[in-house]
C-alpha cells in the first residue's frame, strides 16, 4: 500500500502549475491521506540465527528433512541443507520442526479482549447496518493477554476484524504479534486494509429485531448493493475531480465521506473484502455482487458450506477461511463437515485457510489444521503436513495481501518463524521458539522471552 | 468361536445383534483400565449382558472374539455438563430446552430430552459413551438438576434423573456474589432446622399418639439429599474466595460439593484436596476471561492432579464434545499424567456421580472404546465403540453430507443419498 500523506510540496507544485494552465487559478489540490494512523512497529533485537538439522515445512508445499534455516538482519537468507554462517547463533533443530510464523486471518483480540468486561465490548458498532467508516484498529487494547497466549502458540501475524453484526462492519487491521503499548506499534507495515462484511443471520437479526432493514436475507443483499451504488458514485465524483484538476480546471473536491472512503478503497482495489459468510448460496451471490460492482470478493470467513461450491470458489480466485468443526450454534452453521477445508483445497487455484475467530483456538491453530488433515485422510484424502501448513501460513498471507512479505520460508521473506518441539500436527506439539522479523519474541524455556501484559502484571 | 479383526467387527455385530446374550471377547489389546489395574498389555476382556465379566482370563471362552492387534482399549468416555438432546441448533429457540424461565433447584430438564439428536452420533466420534446432561441458566442460582444418559441414541437412554443439583456462584452482573452463597446457605439451614424440628416432634410424640408426618416438598427432598451428602451439588465457581466459601459450606453442612469451572482452583489446591472436593476443569480455558479467573492456565488440571484433587475434564460445548479427548491430550502436554487424564474422563466422573461405568473392571458396564492408536492424539480415531456391551456406530449426518459432495457421481447432488 502506498502512503498518501498530504504533501505540501505537491500542493504548492499543483498551485504553480495551475497558474500557467487555465483561466481560473486552481485551489490547492485535495487528496485523502490513506494512512493517517501509520505503523510505528520496530522489530525487537534481530540476531543472525541458524537453525540446523530440523524438519522444515516451508509453507510453499514442501517438507525438507534434516534442513537448515538462516535468518540475517530480520530476513530469511537461506533455507536448505548444509548452510553455514560463521557469525550466527546456531540452534540445534534435531528432532524439531520449523514452520513459517502462523497467521490467523480472523481474530478479535484487543477488540473483544480478556477480561471480557462491559467496558471492553469494542468489536461491533451495531448502530447502523453499514458502518464502513469504523476502523477496528481504533478499538484495540494492546494489553489483551490473549496476544501473549497466541504468541505462545506460534501466531506471528493476525488480522483483527470488527464483528459481524453489520452488513458492512468496518475496516480490519493486520498486526504483528508483538507487545506494544499502542496499536500503531503492532501494526503490520504496508499491509493492506481489510473490510469486514457479513452475510446471513447476524445482520438481519440485529436490525430486524429493531424493525429496521435488513430483516431478511434479501434485505441484506439490498443493503450491500445500496452501499456500493453510493460508493460507485463517490468514486466517480473523485475521479472526475482528479481528471478536471489534472486538466487545469479548478473543480470543487467531493465532500469527504468516511464511509464511502472505505468502500471506494474496495472499488479501487486497495482494501480487501473479508466476508463472514457461511452458506453456499450466499457466498455464490456475494461473488456475483463483487462482479456487479467490479471489486474482488476477497475471502469468505467461517465458510461452513464452502465444500458445496468449492469449484466456484477456486474459479473466482477467492479464499475460504474455515474452522475444523464448529457447528450447530446457528442454523447457518448446521451443515458442517470436518473435511471442509480439504475439499476446498482439492481444487486447483484454491485458497483454503484455517482460522480461529477465537481467543482459545488461536493458541492451537496447528491442532485445528491437524484435525482437518487427519479426518480428511480418514475419509480418503491424501493430505500431508507440507500441504496442511499452507492453510495457516502462505494461504493466509495471500488472503491478507502480505504474501510477498511473510507466510513462507523463502529467501527474502521476513523472518517470521516457529520452532516446534515436534511435528506441529500432534496434540503434544508446542511452539518452543517464535521469531518475528528475525527477532526472538517467545521462548518456552526462557522466561526472559515470555512477555506479560500490563493487565496481569502484579496480579499473579 | 469366531476370530475377527477389528474391520470385521461391524459385520459380526450385524449377524449377532439379535443375540444379546452373546459373550464377546476383545483380545490382544492394550487396556487402559482407568482403575487400580492401570495399563495391561497384551490383555483381554470379556463381556456379556452389558457387563464386563472377565479381565485377562487364563483362557478365552466367548461367542465372538475380536483380535485388537495390540490397539488400545479404554473405558467409554463420560462427558459432563453437556446439553445433548436439549439443543439442536443453539440459535433456534424451538430446539433449545436447556434452561427454564422459572428454574428452581428441582427443575428436571430430562422431560425435554431428545435421544435422536444429531449431536450424539457426532460426539461418539470422540469415544463418548455416557454423559451428564446439565441445565444451564445464568439468570438463576439454581438452574435445575442434571440427568444421565447413555450415548446410544436409544429412546430409553436416560438412565438416571436428578443426578446432581447445579448451582451458579461467582461474579454476577445484577447482584452481589454474596447473594447466591447466602441463598444456598439459607436453604440448607432452613432444611436442617425442619429436619431437627421433625425429629424433636417425633421424639415428643412417642408415647402419645404418633403425629402424622407431613409429606416433604420436592425441594425439601432435594435439600435433605444434599445435607445427607447423597446428591452432589455441582457448584460453578472460579475465584479462590468463592472456592473457600464453598469449602466452608461442605464442612458445615456436609454437602457433597463438586466445583465446575474452577479456573483459579490451583490457588487453593491443597484446601480443595484436603476437603476432598472434586474439580471439573475446562482444560483450554486459560485466559483471564473475568476478574474471577485471573490465574486460568493450561497447567491447572495437572497442578490439581498433583495436589491430590480428583479432577474431571469437561467442555460444555455440546456440538464439539468429541474434542474432550484432545483437551485431555493438551492437559497431558501441560503436566497431567496420561492415566490421570483418562480417569478424569472416566472413572473419576463415575465415582463422583455414582455411575456403574468408567472403568474396565469386572462387574462394570461394558462401555468400551477401541482406538486406532493413542486415544489423546489428533491422528487417532475410534475404531469401535460399545455401550452397555452393544456396538454403536460412529457415523453421523456430517459423514453423509461429505459423501454426497465428494461423490464422483455425475448427477445433481440432491439425488445422491449416501
Amino acid at each position: 500500500m502506498r502512503k498518501f500523506a498530504l504533501s505540501f510540496t505537491a500542493i504548492s507544485l499543483a498551485a504553480l502549475l495551475s497558474g500557467c494552465s487555465g483561466n481560473e487559478a486552481q485551489d490547492p489540490h485535495v487528496s485523502i491521506n490513506k494512512n493517517p494512523y501509520p505503523s510505528t512497529y520496530k522489530p525487537m533485537e534481530q540476531l543472525t540465527i541458524l537453525i540446523k538439522g530440523a524438519t522444515v515445512l516451508t509453507g510453499t508445499g514442501e517438507m525438507l528433512s534434516n534442513s537448515d534455516v538462516l535468518m540475517v538482519d530480520g530476513v530469511i537468507k537461506a533455507v536448505g541443507s548444509k548452510i553455514e554462517n560463521g557469525s550466527a547463533t546456531v540452534i540445534d533443530g534435531t528432532g524439531k520442526y520449523v514452520t513459517p510464523g502462523i497467521i490467523d486471518v480472523h481474530s478479535h483480540l484487543g477488540a473483544y479482549p480478556s477480561p471480557s468486561v462491559e467496558s471492553h465490548q469494542d468489536g461491533n458498532e451495531m448502530t447502523n447496518p453499514v458502518t464502513a467508516e469504523v476502523w477496528v484498529e481504533h478499538s484495540i487494547w494492546p494489553q489483551d493477554p490473549g496476544f501473549e497466549a497466541a504468541r505462545a502458540g506460534g501466531i506471528t501475524t493476525l488480522q483483527i476484524l470488527p464483528g459481524s453484526g453489520n452488513l458492512i462492519g468496518g475496516r480490519g487491521v493486520t498486526l504483528k504479534n508483538i507487545p506494544s503499548p499502542t496499536m500503531q506499534g503492532m501494526k503490520f507495515p504496508d499491509a493492506p486494509y481489510g473490510l469486514k462484511m457479513a452475510c446471513g443471520e447476524n445482520p438481519k437479526r440485529v436490525y430486524g429485531s429493531r424493525k429496521i432493514t435488513p430483516s431478511t436475507r434479501m434485505g441484506n443483499m439490498a443493503g450491500y448493493r445500496n452501499a456500493f451504488v453510493d460508493a460507485t458514485e463517490y468514486k466517480r465524483e473523485w475521479e472526475k475531480y482528479e481528471r478536471d484538476y489534472a486538466a487545469g480546471k479548478n473543480p470543487v473536491a467531493p465532500e469527504r465521506n468516511l464511509t464511502l472512503d472505505t468502500l471506494k478503497g474496495v472499488l479501487d482495489g486497495d482494501i480487501r473484502i473479508h466476508n463472514h459468510c457461511y452458506k453456499a448460496e450466499e457466498m455464490s451471490m456475494m461473488m456475483d455482487l463483487a462482479k456487479e460492482f467490479n471489486y474482488h470478493a476477497g475471502t469468505f470467513h467461517h465458510a461452513i458450506e464452502a465444500y458445496k461450491i468449492a469449484d466456484d470458489l477456486a474459479k473466482n480466485n477467492v479464499c475460504a477461511a474455515m474452522w475444523p468443526e464448529w457447528w450447530g450454534f446457528k442454523m447457518e452453521a448446521f451443515d458442517m463437515i470436518q473435511e471442509n477445508a480439504a475439499v476446498v483445497d482439492s481444487y486447483q487455484n484454491s485458497c483454503a485457510i484455517v482460522h480461529s475467530d477465537s481467543d482459545t483456538t488461536i493458541q492451537r491453530l496447528n491442532q485445528e489444521a491437524a484435525k482437518i488433515m487427519y479426518r480428511a485422510n480418514d475419509a480418503g484424502f491424501k493430505i500431508d503436513e507440507a500441504k496442511a501448513i499452507t492453510w495457516l501460513t502462505l494461504n493466509a498471507a495471500k488472503s491478507l495481501g502480505i504474501e510477498d512479505k511473510t507466510g513462507s520460508l523463502e529467501a527474502g521473506k521476513q523472518g517470521d518463524v516457529v520452532i516446534w518441539n515436534q511435528n506441529p500436527f500432534s496434540v503434544y506439539a508446542k511452539a518452543e521458539q517464535v521469531f518475528i522479523d528475525g527477532a526472538k519474541v517467545f521462548d518456552i524455556n526462557d522466561d526472559a522471552y515470555q512477555a506479560k501484559s500490563d493487565f496481569l502484571l502484579g496480579q499473579d | 468361536m469366531k476370530l475377527l479383526k477389528p474391520s470385521l467387527i461391524a459385520l459380526s455385530l450385524l449377524t449377532s445383534c439379535s443375540v444379546l446374550a452373546e459373550k464377546i471377547a476383545i483380545t490382544n489389546t492394550t487396556i487402559y483400565t482407568a482403575g487400580n489395574s492401570g495399563v495391561l498389555t497384551n490383555a483381554s476382556v470379556v463381556f456379556e449382558d452389558g457387563k464386563i465379566i472377565e479381565l485377562n482370563p487364563s483362557s478365552i471362552k466367548a461367542d465372538v472374539v475380536i483380535n485388537a492387534e495390540g490397539k488400545i482399549l479404554t473405558p467409554g468416555l463420560i462427558s459432563t455438563m453437556n446439553q445433548f438432546g436439549l439443543v439442536e441448533v443453539g440459535a433456534v429457540s424451538g430446539s433449545r430446552d436447556g434452561s427454564a424461565k422459572k428454574a428452581d433447584i428441582n427443575f428436571d430438564p430430562s422431560y425435554a430430552y431428545n435421544a435422536e439428536t444429531t449431536l450424539i452420533p457426532f460426539a461418539r466420534k470422540g469415544g463418548i459413551t455416557r454423559s451428564l446432561i446439565a441445565p444451564s441458566s445464568w439468570d438463576s442460582v439454581f438452574p435445575g438438576q442434571a440427568f444421565t444418559i447413555l450415548m446410544n441414541s436409544e429412546f430409553d437412554s436416560v438412565i438416571d434423573t436428578k443426578t446432581a443439583v447445579i448451582a451458579n456462584f461467582g461474579g454476577a452482573s445484577k447482584d452481589s456474589r454474596a447473594s447466591s452463597l447466602i441463598e444456598l446457605i439459607e436453604k440448607l439451614k432452613g432444611q436442617q432446622k425442619k429436619l431437627k424440628d421433625a425429629e424433636q416432634a417425633s421424639a415428643k410424640a412417642e408415647g402419645d399418639k404418633p403425629a402424622k408426618a407431613k409429606e416433604p416438598s420436592d425441594e425439601e427432598v432435594t435439600l435433605t439429599a444434599l445435607l445427607n451428602g447423597e446428591k452432589p451439588l455441582i457448584a460453578s465457581a472460579s475465584r479462590s474466595s468463592d472456592l473457600l466459601q464453598l469449602i466452608k459450606i461442605k464442612q458445615q453442612y456436609g454437602v457433597n460439593i463438586v466445583i465446575s469451572g474452577g479456573e483459579d482452583a490451583a490457588r487453593v489446591k491443597s484446601e480443595l484436596a484436603n476437603s476432598e472436593i472434586p474439580v471439573m476443569i475446562k482444560v483450554v480455558s486459560n485466559l483471564p476471561g473475568s476478574f474471577d479467573s485471573l490465574h486460568a492456565s493450561l497447567t491447572t488440571a495437572g497442578e490439581l492432579e498433583k495436589a491430590g484433587v480428583k479432577v474431571i475434564l469437561f467442555s460444555s460445548d455440546s456440538h464439539m464434545a468429541k474434542n474432550l479427548r484432545l483437551d485431555a491430550g493438551n492437559a497431558i502436554s501441560y503436566g497431567m499424567s496420561e492415566q490421570g487424564a483418562l480417569k478424569a474422563m472416566t472413572s473419576n466422573v463415575a465415582d463422583v456421580f455414582n455411575m456403574d461405568a468408567g472403568e474396565i473392571a469386572v462387574g462394570k458396564s461394558a462401555d468400551l472404546v477401541l482406538w486406532s492408536a493413542d486415544p489423546f492424539e489428533i491422528s487417532s480415531k475410534v475404531e469401535s465403540l460399545w455401550i452397555n456391551g452393544e456396538q454403536v456406530s460412529t457415523e453421523s449426518r456430517q459423514d453423509k453430507l461429505r459423501d454426497r459432495y465428494i461423490s464422483k457421481e455425475n448427477k445433481p447432488r440432491g439425488y445422491i443419498k449416501p
